[in-house]
């Protein structure tokens, strides 16, 4: 999950990285790098911190190739000494992934004399590298990687060569003219080109600043396509906003119509979608659904099981990716994995595990040409551009909006969904867009109630049915970005045990939407008044009951009971915003949190 | 040169369209005013753009973000009191360097109308001047050939016919001049004011008339005017697609993934968004436009109209010369009543409209059979139930049974 970039070319290389390095940093920002070749040796800078940290201790360097890094750290505390890249002799490396048998490599490397100086296990590999290295840097290369155990993206820099590599870990090659780029994601170098070569597992470029050659582990010269990127650099501006966070939850209508855009036929009561490979016979077939997902993803996931359940009558197990070992999957079940940037590790090797007994397999995902959408049979593309915030808003409600679709779509087509039903649907879920569009324009009530309640220490959101994952989803984003305890409870169950932490010092936030448990919801409210909470109620804007349960009320618009949880969650979402912000938290790059986690 | 576009007031004769939006993003021809002047900067050759912002900024950067969709880069500086022309300019002071161009985000211009002014730069202001038959209202140029010697800001008699346009060219010393302004009897700090007193220091102050586009649209309903002037210069475009039996005649603009059904019949010049649902059977005449993700059933008739994004509206229904807000849900055989010079009342005061059907603010739901008599308005997020004729102005959030 940290970022690599690499250059080479004409241009000055430290300007570059640097710039690209920013781009990044929302993977991984507790220190960084850089390495230039300045004509006659390599320059190494580092710096605990941020890029900003970085750019203030570097004096002009002269070189125009180079290798830079933001670091998160998995294998040693973030610091200076921490802090990628590490050196061996002429070779300087920066690497992302995890070197499982580094314990043995650094035994055998020591017993050959060699000195280390961090705690990383990316040093082992600087080392490695330096071992085999005689005269040709790419078959030292290929001998070091053929020792290693574990993943890995890296960048290699020796004399005024690059060489980069990747497994389990994305690495990407921009090219540009007269001079080419290695990066870890594409934004670092949009700016730059729009040109781009996905690099698969076990191959290996070498980099120079005219052309890009690539080979296999055997060092053949391979052929690779050469994709061109339509994103817009714009979405990785903040455009006046102060955080990308609020400036993405604005963005949320437009993404959802992005993710609806040509899916929805409302007059035929139809939805078409364009990468899905599942006949309607198999649709029909499937005889259960395993969701997995990790994070924010997960709880998009858990309401996709409501969804998939209610709409199209098929039995739905959700599950975690990391705890996804066991797979008891059968040829008539599907599995959908969710991953915003499609190169989530855990839901990658659960994935792998998943296919390989055989089952069907679907991709919610936000990245083109991610590694997942290459693991998967069928890929469903949310479309909300890149989110740089490390809390996930739009891209979450875009994966609400694909699972809606496809579980209508499957309900449809197994016959639980008329075509008259159908059609009232899209109509309802057509006009979400606009009525978050709504949500948004009038905060003040959620921005009274963040000021009011920034310094508590804990938080409770309750839900029940479909509000649940909202609940859990509310939590979790208070939890990443305020640092504040939280936690989401089925309202029901915290009479089995939380109410005992239930005081007049922790505010319960309670989605309480019309529809099927709306009384028991109220009932559960009285639990916690009862204990003197101070409870904020989400409520439908017709509901003139609620107010007499609670403290505050926040109202969403009216709409279909099924597609409420869109309304609630931007409210929870904006409610930890505010909380965050009244409490000066850094909204964008929270503390130990990285935007796409890369290793298991 | 860089470009300061002011986009921070809110637009109070507009209402109820700004109830929910300012000024600069009503849309017209189905973009907001404002990135029509964007583009008309833009093809001027002017890159670098500060926009002032303040009332409902997020709905102004959620629509430009940094520029880069719209040609240009954008950053905005925030005025958060609305304390007049001066101030706002003033804050713009640390992204502009040498001379630059001053905008205001409600007038619509074009492109030649700027670069009539930046061909006519001399002095320490230029501003720009049109010619208007009515000035009443307007800042009334007295000029000796390209000199102007006095602002005169409403008249009350007639003392020349160009008025003040309020697009300028300053130098940097206008900062010292805005330092120096007194606040003005409306408690405001104007550019005018500004201007006026540089004239009388002796300074160069120039003008340059233009007989470009100018307009600015004061009332909601002038919207129609300028949507009608802006929809001329469009040209068939169809991206979305049309079903077999539909009629598309004259310059029709039709947005991706948006369906027109069979039996159709749309006479341009016409608008319409991305995403949109039409028809069958639905009649849509000249000098209208359609929003994004609009869905209209069969049997509509829509004349000399506008329709906001995320409308939906009934089978059977009626609009004519009115202004639809967005997301609102309109069931079946919903009229405008139109009629001629129309005296319409806000605050006390009475403001003429020549044409007139109806305006309505966003979020409405609107039920079965509803008439909405000519010149009344529906504010935002009401409820109107079924067989109800709108008699009288609906303030915000009403139930009307």
């Amino acid at each position: 999950m940290c970022g690599i970039v690499g250059y080479k070319g004409k241009r000055q290389a430290a300007a570059i990285i640097i710039d690209s390095l920013k781009r990044l940093e929302y993977r991984g920002y507790d220190s960084a790098g850089i390495a230039i070749f300045n004509g006659k040796a390599i320059e190494v800078h580092k710096e605990k911190g941020r890029i900003i940290d970085l750019e203030k201790v570097i004096p002009d360097i002269s070189g125009t190739v180079g290798i830079g890094h933001t670091r998160w750290a998995t294998h040693g505390r973030p610091n200076k000494i921490n802090a990628h890249p590490h050196t061996s002799g002429d070779i300087a490396v920066v690497h992302n992934g995890i070197i499982e048998n580094y314990q043995q490599l650094k035994e055998k490397l020591s017993q050959s004399g060699y000195n280390f100086v961090s705690e990383t296990d990316t040093e082992v590999l600087a080392h490695l590298i330096n071992y085999y290295h005689k005269s040709d840097l790419i078959e030292a290369v290929l001998s070091a990687l053929k020792e290693i155990k574990g993943s890995y993206a890296i960048a290699v820099l020796c004399g005024n060569e690059l060489v980069a590599a990747r497994k389990d870990s994305p690495l990407i090659i921009g090219l540009g003219e007269g001079e080419n780029f290695v990066a870890s994601d594409i934004p670092a170098i949009l700016k730059y080109t729009r040109k781009v070569i996905f690099l698969n597992d076990l191959e290996v470029a070498y980099v120079d600043q005219d052309r890009v050659t690539f080979f296999d582990t055997e060092k053949r010269e391979i052929e690779k396509k050469v994709n061109t990127i339509d994103w817009n650099l714009e979405a990785a501006e903040k455009s006046g906003y102060e955080h990308f966070m609020l400036k993405e939850i604005h963005e949320q209508p437009r993404a959802l119509h992005d993710t609806f855009a040509g899916r929805i036929y409302e007059l035929e009561g139809n939805i078409v979608f364009d990468g899905l490979k599942l006949t309607e016979s198999r649709i029909k077939d499937i005889s259960r659904i395993s969701i997995i997902a990790c994070g924010t993803s997960y709880n998009a996931g858990f309401l996709g099981k409501y969804l998939f359940e209610q709409l199209s009558g098929i039995h739905v197990d959700v599950e975690i990716a990391s705890e996804f070992r066991y797979a008891h999957s059968s040829p008539g079940s599907l599995v959908i994995a969710i991953s915003q940037s499609g190169e989530t590790a855990d839901t990658l090797a659960a994935l792998r595990e998943a296919k390989s007994s055989g089952c069907r397999t679907l991709a919610i995902t936000n990245v083109t040409g991610s590694t997942i959408t290459r693991e998967v049979e069928s890929v469903i593309y949310t479309r909300s551009g890149p989110e740089i915030g490390v809390a996930a808003t739009k891209t979450f409600i875009s994966q609400l909006a694909v699972l809606y679709l496809l579980a209508l779509y499957f309900g449809k087509i197994r016959g639980k969904i008329s075509q008259d039903r159908m059609k009232r649907m899209l109509v309802s879920l057509k006009h979400i867009p606009a009525q978050i569009t709504r949500l948004l324009n009038d905060k003040e009530m959620i921005i009274k109630f963040a000021s009011v309640f920034k310094s508590s220490n804990d938080f409770f959101f309750i839900g029940r049915t479909l509000n649940y994952p909202i609940a859990l989803e509310g939590a979790l984003k208070l939890k990443e970005i305020s640092y504040i305890h939280a936690e989401g409870y089925a309202a029901g169950e915290l009479k089995h045990g939380p109410l005992a932490l239930i005081t007049q010092n922790t505010p319960v936030v309670a989605i309480a939407t019309k529809g099927l448990t709306y009384d028991k919801v109220v009932n559960n409210i009285k639990e916690v008044k009862a204990r003197e909470a101070p409870v904020l109620a989400i409520a439908d804007e017709k509901d003139s009951e609620i107010e007499k349960y609670v403290d505050s009320v926040i109202r969403v618009p009216t709409t279909e009971e099924i597609f409420s949880p869109v309304l609630s969650t931007v409210v929870v979402q904006l409610l930890s915003y505010y909380i965050a912000k009244a409490r000066n938290c850094p909204i964008d790059q929270p503390r130990n949190l990285a935007k796409s986690v890369t290793v298991e | 040169m860089k470009a300061v576009i002011l986009a921070a007031g809110e637009g109070l004769r507009c209402r109820p369209l700004t109830l929910t939006r300012s000024k600069v993003m009503l849309p017209v021809a189905n973009k907001p005013l404002l990135e029509h002047i964007i583009n008309a900067v833009a093809e001027n050759g002017i890159r670098e753009i500060t926009l002032v912002v303040g009332y409902k900024r997020e709905r102004i950067m959620d629509h430009f973000g940094d520029g880069l969709e719209f040609r240009v880069n954008i950053d905005y500086v925030f005025q958060d009191a609305q304390l007049g022309t001066a101030h706002a300019v003033k804050q713009a002071k640390d992204h502009v360097e040498g001379d630059f161009l001053v905008l205001n985000g409600d007038n619509l211009v074009e492109a030649d109308t700027i670069g009539d002014l930046l061909r006519g730069k001399r002095g320490s202001v230029t501003l720009l001047a049109v010619e208007r038959e009515q000035t009443m209202g307007y800042g009334v140029v007295i000029s000796e050939n390209d000199r102007v010697m006095k602002i005169v800001e409403k008249p009350k008699e007639m003392v020349s016919h160009l008025v003040n346009a309020g697009v300028y060219i300053f130098s940097q010393e206008i900062f010292d001049e805005i330092d120096e302004t007194p606040l003005s009897e409306t408690g405001e700090y104007a550019i005018t004011d500004t201007i006026q007193s540089m004239i009388q220091k002796g300074k160069i102050v120039s003008m340059v008339e233009s007989r470009s586009m100018w307009m600015d649209a004061i009332h909601s309903w002038d919207l129609l005017k300028a949507n009608a002037v802006m929809l001329e210069r469009c040209k068939k475009d169809i991206k979305g697609r049309v079903e077999k039996g539909a009629t598309i005649k004259g310059e029709v603009m039709i947005g991706e993934n948006s369906i027109i059904r069979a039996g159709c019949y749309i006479v341009g010049p016409a608008v319409i968004g991305k995403n949109c649902d039409i028809g069958p059977n639905t009649v849509i005449l000249p000098s209208t436009a359609i929003g994004d993700n609009t869905s209209i059933n069969s049997s509509v008739e829509i004349q000399n109209s506008m329709l906001m994004n995320d409308v939906r509206l009934g089978s059977g229904s009626y609009i004519s010369n009115s202004i639809i807000g967005a997301s609102n849900s309109i069931g079946p055989h919903f009229s405008t009543e139109v009629s001629r010079d129309l005296m319409i009342e806000m605050k006390g005061i009475l403001h003429h409209a020549e044409l007139l059907g109806t305006v309505t603010g966003d979020d409405n739901a609107v039920a079965n059979r509803v008439l909405i008599r000519a010149g009344k308005m529906i504010a935002n997020s009401c409820s109107i139930e079924s067989g109800v004729i709108v008699g009288r102005d609906i303030p915000p959030g009403s139930i009307v049974v």
